[in-house]
């Protein structure tokens, strides 16, 4: 392997507990009438104020907050898109920070709310995310935008990578189609068929997670998809040239759906809980510890190589073990993320995962939930807001508030790992307070 | 030796127009780094120094190139993949082999033969040089 750095992490000055998250609908916002011309500040405020209703918390107990946008001067014609937004959820003369780690954006706003309330300074804080993925703000207009064209975000998506060397050797930026699943298939000695059944089965999975969830943006499951194009057998739809190879492994099912959304989350100091909380009856879920770290995309096996250091660094300061984990979350814009980070977490067996995939086990269904909102490429991508869409999903079902999607035995204990900017990883573990 | 403003990666494409591939070895515990940079990330150490590396390597890994993962412009590269290419000098990095097609990729595999002899090769890109490698044949 690649020489890798190591980082010890400490435990936190003091607990932090999430008490309020807020979502929208993850959406294409200029496909409908009532969604159209919607604003940075009328997103990130609505998923704010849910959280802060949630929480049971005014903006005035708020203390700072930190706001995430992947490309807010793409998007959004914005160098410091957090002034932009502060006096819609009245937070007006509060100071904020905005940070952006692309993809892994959602997952990094819970690093830097609970450093921040951990450490003291702060008792409450709001951590928020939004995107228009979808959509890019039409330049000297207050509110429309106009669809993100492919060619667009393509461009923008370049400069993700290392200009010196990494664009110039040609292969970092491209193997992030498919270099885990080359990975994973090398190194647990899959045929070529089971590794592509196996990509299919995880889009399957999310594709019925996300049927279930009213905030998803693609409900359809496959099978109904299959039988409208005249396929009795999902598979072989699956396998068909309605769902074409993209990438050397990846069919088109497996990569995200880019969309528009923002999501928010209230955490504050554990022994501050009830007043913040006031008569809220939901328990509080405390973040037990947050691990970190970074391949740059010239680095072999970038991901799987950064998720196994977060994993270490998170388990280590925790104590917690794999198999105390009782629902997994993971960004998973290209499919393949979901299987290894999953294995690589322990929460499926090493060289086994692939089959609990293809079984069905890790739908919301099944013993090993992942992803039970649908995951990137059936709950959609609005690229910052994805990770704390996640931790949305993940807190309602430790709370036993998810609905039809509701999975079988009440989790206490999830893990969360984010992945993106080419390449940040972000895991955490959380659990439900006493 | 001392920590030096130094423009490493200019000097690292000008090299290349004179036909030499140049990396950087830490004084303190002898790991190349390349591509070049400032510092050590296996000891540590502040500084590294201009080392020219042999092109010597292997590849642990195979990518075919794909619609998502293809340029216009990689077409002058003829057949080719993607990969975790290691230096005889220690370095790991992504990287692009030339001479590789999806034949010869499940012949590698069902032999067995991987990691694979290659060797860099400087090639010329729109504008500037870079470094690729080729596969060595038996």
């Amino acid at each position: 392997m690649a020489v890798m750095n190591q980082t010890k992490i400490n435990p936190y000055k003091r607990s932090v507990s999430i008490i309020g998250v807020g979502c929208t609908p993850f959406m294409y916002t200029v496909d409908r009438e009532e969604t159209n011309g919607l604003t940075e500040g009328e997103m990130f405020g609505y998923a704010a104020l849910k959280a802060m209703e949630d929480a049971g918390v005014s903006p005035k107990d708020v203390d700072f907050y930190f706001h995430g946008e992947a490309s807010p001067l793409n998007g959004s014609n914005y160098l410091t898109p957090n002034i932009q937004v502060a006096n819609w959820f009245g937070m007006k003369g509060k100071a904020s920070i905005h940070h952006s780690e692309a993809c892994c954006t959602g997952y990094y706003a819970i690093e830097e709310a609970v450093n921040a309330v951990a450490s003291g300074k702060y008792n409450c804080v709001l951590s928020g995310c939004v995107e228009f993925g979808d959509a890019v703000a039409v330049p000297n207009h207050p509110y429309k935008r106009e669809k993100m064209t492919m060619e667009k975000f393509l461009q923008t998506t370049a400069w993700l990578y290392e200009r010196g060397y990494t664009r110039s050797f040609m292969a970092g930026q491209e193997l992030i189609y498919d270099d885990a699943a080359e990975w994973y298939k090398r190194t647990r000695g899959l045929t070529d068929e089971e590794m592509d059944d196996t990509l299919n089965h995880m889009c399957i999975n999310n594709r019925k997670n996300a049927s279930v969830n009213p905030l998803a943006i693609m409900r359809k499951t496959y099978e109904e998809e299959a039988k409208e194009q005249g396929f009795d057998d999902v598979m072989e739809y699956m396998r068909s040239p309605y769902n074409p190879k993209m990438g050397d492994f990846l069919r088109a099912g497996g990569l995200e759906i880019k969309c528009d959304g923002a999501a928010a989350v209230i955490v504050c100091a554990t022994e501050m809980v009830d007043k913040y909380m006031g008569n809220k009856s939901h328990k509080p879920i405390e973040v037990l510890g947050v691990g970190c770290a970074a391949c740059e995309a010239i680095t072999p096996h970038f991901e799987v190589t950064a998720t196994e250091e977060a994993v270490r660094q998170v388990y280590e300061v925790t104590g917690v073990k794999p198999e105390e984990i009782d629902i997994f979350y993971s960004n998973d814009f290209i499919i393949t993320s979901h299987l290894i980070s999953a294995e690589i977490a322990g929460y499926l067996p090493y060289g086994e995962g692939w089959k609990y995939i293809c079984e069905g086990r890790t739908a919301y269904d099944g013993d090993k939930p992942i992803n039970t909102n649908g995951g990137r490429t059936a709950f959609g991508h609005a690229h910052a807001a994805s990770g704390l869409a996640d931790l949305y999903e993940a807190v309602h079902q430790m709370r036993g508030e998810a609905g039809e999607g509701q999975v079988k035995k009440i989790p206490k204990t999830a893990m969360l790992r984010g992945y993106g900017g080419a390449q940040n990883i972000c895991t955490y573990i959380i659990r439900t307070a006493e | 030796m001392a920590i030096k403003l130094e423009k490493v990666t200019q000097t690292f494409y000008e090299n290349l127009e004179q036909g030499k591939i140049l990396g950087r070895k830490c004084p303190k515990c002898g790991a190349v780094e390349f591509p070049p940079v400032y510092a050590c990330n296996t000891c540590g150490s502040l500084e590294t120094e201009w080392y020219e590396i042999s092109g010597n390597a292997k590849l642990h890994s195979i990518v075919m190139p794909a619609p998502l993962s293809s340029k216009p412009e990689y077409k002058a590269l003829g057949k080719f993949c993607y990969g975790e290419i290691e230096l005889e000098e220690g370095s790991r990095f992504n990287g692009v082999v030339r001479g590789m097609t999806k034949k010869k990729r499940k012949q590698y595999l069902e032999e067995g033969k991987l990691p694979l002899p290659v060797k860099a090769a400087i090639y010329q890109r729109d504008g500037y040089k870079t470094v690729v490698f080729d596969l060595v044949e038996e």
